[in-house]
């Protein structure tokens, strides 16, 4: 709160910058962020806190998820940025086909350049909207790049091989989807109904461009306001995550494993439930490829990365309710179908 | 200030908070190395980098004072209310755990309830004709996942003879003989600590609750052989020369 008055008291000096003192600020900035880590570095010292098994790895769970996708959340951030003030619109629309479908195509293969999971995604794609890009061209985006990116592309020939049915599976499965879904959105005659009325708005203020603060500035106020979003959003998915990790016991889930449509359906369970990112999802998954039939593995592979408890509170940021429930029913059938079909074929 | 005014301002310094405190918790757990209670150690270096620029950028919103607000939202009902409330509280008490609780592995609420030995594992682990061809004396450097996968590829006895075990591992009693047997286990971690699966080697040791409890940490010498106990499902089983308690490694996952 003591940054608030200083702030207050600098615009009534300085109303035209709008700025406080860049010493006070880094001042204050970097005294909170000591104090903050002297008390994380003293803490332990205190002794255990011997709280309940349950609770102990509820907290444990929640911020694992938190510090593996943490990471990633940054990077997202920082390409937002770098999209949104940094490269020049002709370079991103110029390069793109008019032709809708072809469009959404090429859009579907953006993660081959900017390799963040989905997590990273959520603001860049916020940020690709705020440049021009239609909600059903960003949502073909947010689907597409977790899968067909060089990073996930890697990690899942790692463990899967590079000519297996389930890693043809996935990058397929994964372009399929996102292009199904994102022709799906585009049918909306309203598009700007897909997004959350706060979200809408901010599409429609003037282009960042255009006033007169420099791309610095621009640059930490959409970290600010990105972090200000996604982060609380995280944080519950999080937590949600290590809930239901917590009181679902796994035998439920692992019991369903040989059948070949209840084990899609609970891998995809799985997939919704642990929420990890899709760069590492692969290495989660590999200890069941035994106890589950390839279908079943795929379609976690390809449900996973889209539509998991993090991943739809992280979306709720952007999108309506209305979109993520459709969002959801229509991949959780897309990626059952596919495990079906590779759960016969192979 | 008005109610609302302040719930903004709240609102709005939430964000800093939270990613405040999850900045500083990762960069602190990566310096003290406990990290790898977390995440796989392939994924230190990046998120740590990653922590580090995110700090910068936050020591930079100190400098920079957000001038536009484009907060109009629509008028929330009441249960929205309530709902964002409960979830703000949460998310601030998930940022304090972070920053005050200290760091602790899974314990065996996890292990009972993700069922030991129940994933297949593949990486890392011993086969049985690599084993069988080991060198005397090679097996006491098995861990509780060489011999968990070991255990189950074959329970044929004679395979385990001349084979002493020396392992390390917290205490988590058998479900099906919860007095005489129970488990010497570590979670193997294959990305984050969200996906460790239990892995444990069978102990047959009649009262052992008497000696220590569930959860603590143990080393165990002995060899293997026929389950001796009626009720439990495990055929072969160590059987321990020597149990000792011991502390929490500090690398408490396998890999």
């Amino acid at each position: 709160m003591a940054t608030h008055l200083l702030e207050r008291n600098s615009t009534e000096r300085s109303p035209r910058t709008g700025r406080v003192p860049i010493g006070v600020g880094l001042a204050v900035g970097a005294v909170a962020i000591i104090v903050v880590f002297a008390i994380r570095a003293l803490t332990p010292s205190l002794g255990k806190w011997d709280l309940p098994n349950q609770v102990q790895d509820l907290l444990t769970l929640s911020i694992s998820v938190i510090i593996e996708s943490l990471p990633f959340v940054i990077l997202g951030i920082l390409l937002s940025i770098l999209v949104q003030i940094w490269i020049p619109d002709r370079w991103i629309m110029r390069v793109l086909p008019g032709n809708p479908v072809l469009r959404r195509a090429v859009i579907s293969f953006i993660g081959i350049l900017v390799p963040v999971c989905e997590c990273g995604n959520v603001p860049l794609a916020r940020g690709l909207i705020v440049k021009g890009f239609t909600v059903s061209e960003s949502i073909t985006f947010l689907l597409a790049a977790p899968i067909l990116n060089p990073i996930t592309i890697v990690t899942t020939g790692q463990a899967f091989g590079f000519s297996s049915p389930i890693f043809i599976a996935r990058i397929i499965g994964g372009f399929l989807v996102a292009n199904i879904v994102g022709w799906l959105f585009s049918r909306h005659p309203d598009q700007d109904s897909l997004m959350t009325p706060r979200f809408a708005a901010e599409c429609r203020l003037p282009d960042p461009h255009e006033t007169g603060e420099s791309r610095w500035k621009k640059s930490i106020e959409i970290f600010q306001h990105e972090a200000a979003t996604i982060m609380p959003a995280l944080f519950l998915g999080s937590l949600v995550a290590g809930l239901v990790q917590v009181a679902v016991p796994r035998a439920l889930l692992l019991g369903l494993g040989s059948n070949p449509i209840w084990s899609i359906l609970a891998m995809m369970a799985l997939a919704f439930v642990i929420s990890v990112c899709s760069n590492v999802d692969s290495f989660f998954i590999l200890p069941f490829v035994n106890t589950f039939l390839p279908g079943s593995i795929s379609a976690f592979l390809i449900f996973g990365p889209i539509v998991d408890i993090k991943m739809l509170t992280l979306m709720r940021t952007t999108f309506s309710t209305r979109v993520l429930v459709i969002l959801t029913v229509v991949v959780g059938l897309l990626a059952a179908v596919i495990g079906l079909v590779v759960n016969y074929v192979a | 200030m008005s109610r609302n005014g302040a719930w903004k301002k709240l609102r709005r310094w939430q964000g800093v908070i939270l990613v405040v405190a999850a900045l500083v918790a990762t960069i602190w757990l990566g310096v003290t190395n406990q990290l790898i209670l977390y995440i796989h150690p392939r994924y230190i270096v990046f998120t740590v980098i990653m922590a580090v620029i995110g700090i910068a950028l936050v020591i930079g919103s100190f400098v920079t004072r957000h001038d536009h607000d484009h907060e109009d939202e629509e008028k929330p009902r009441r249960l929205g209310v309530v709902l964002s409330v409960g979830a703000t509280v949460l998310t601030l008490a998930l940022a304090v755990g972070l920053i005050v609780v200290p760091p602790a592995t899974l314990t065996t609420a996890t292990a009972d309830q993700r069922v030991i030995n129940s994933g297949s594992l593949t990486a890392g682990t011993k086969t049985v004709d690599s084993a069988a061809s080991a060198p005397t004396g090679a097996s006491a450097k098995f861990t509780v996942a060489d011999w968990a996968s070991l255990l189950r590829q074959t329970s044929d006895e004679t395979f385990y003879r001349n084979k002493a075990a020396d392992v390390i591992g917290f205490v988590s009693a058998d479900t099906d003989d919860p007095d005489n047997v129970f488990f010497v286990s570590r979670f193997v971690i294959t990305c984050c600590a969200v996906d460790a699966q239990p892995v444990g080697v069978p102990v047959y040791l009649p009262n052992w609750k008497s000696a220590f409890a569930s959860g603590a940490w143990v080393q165990v010498t002995g060899s293997f052989d026929t389950d001796p106990s009626r009720s439990s499902k495990q055929p072969i089983v160590l059987l321990p020369t020597a149990t000792k308690k011991t502390t929490q490694p500090s690398d408490p996952y396998l890999y």
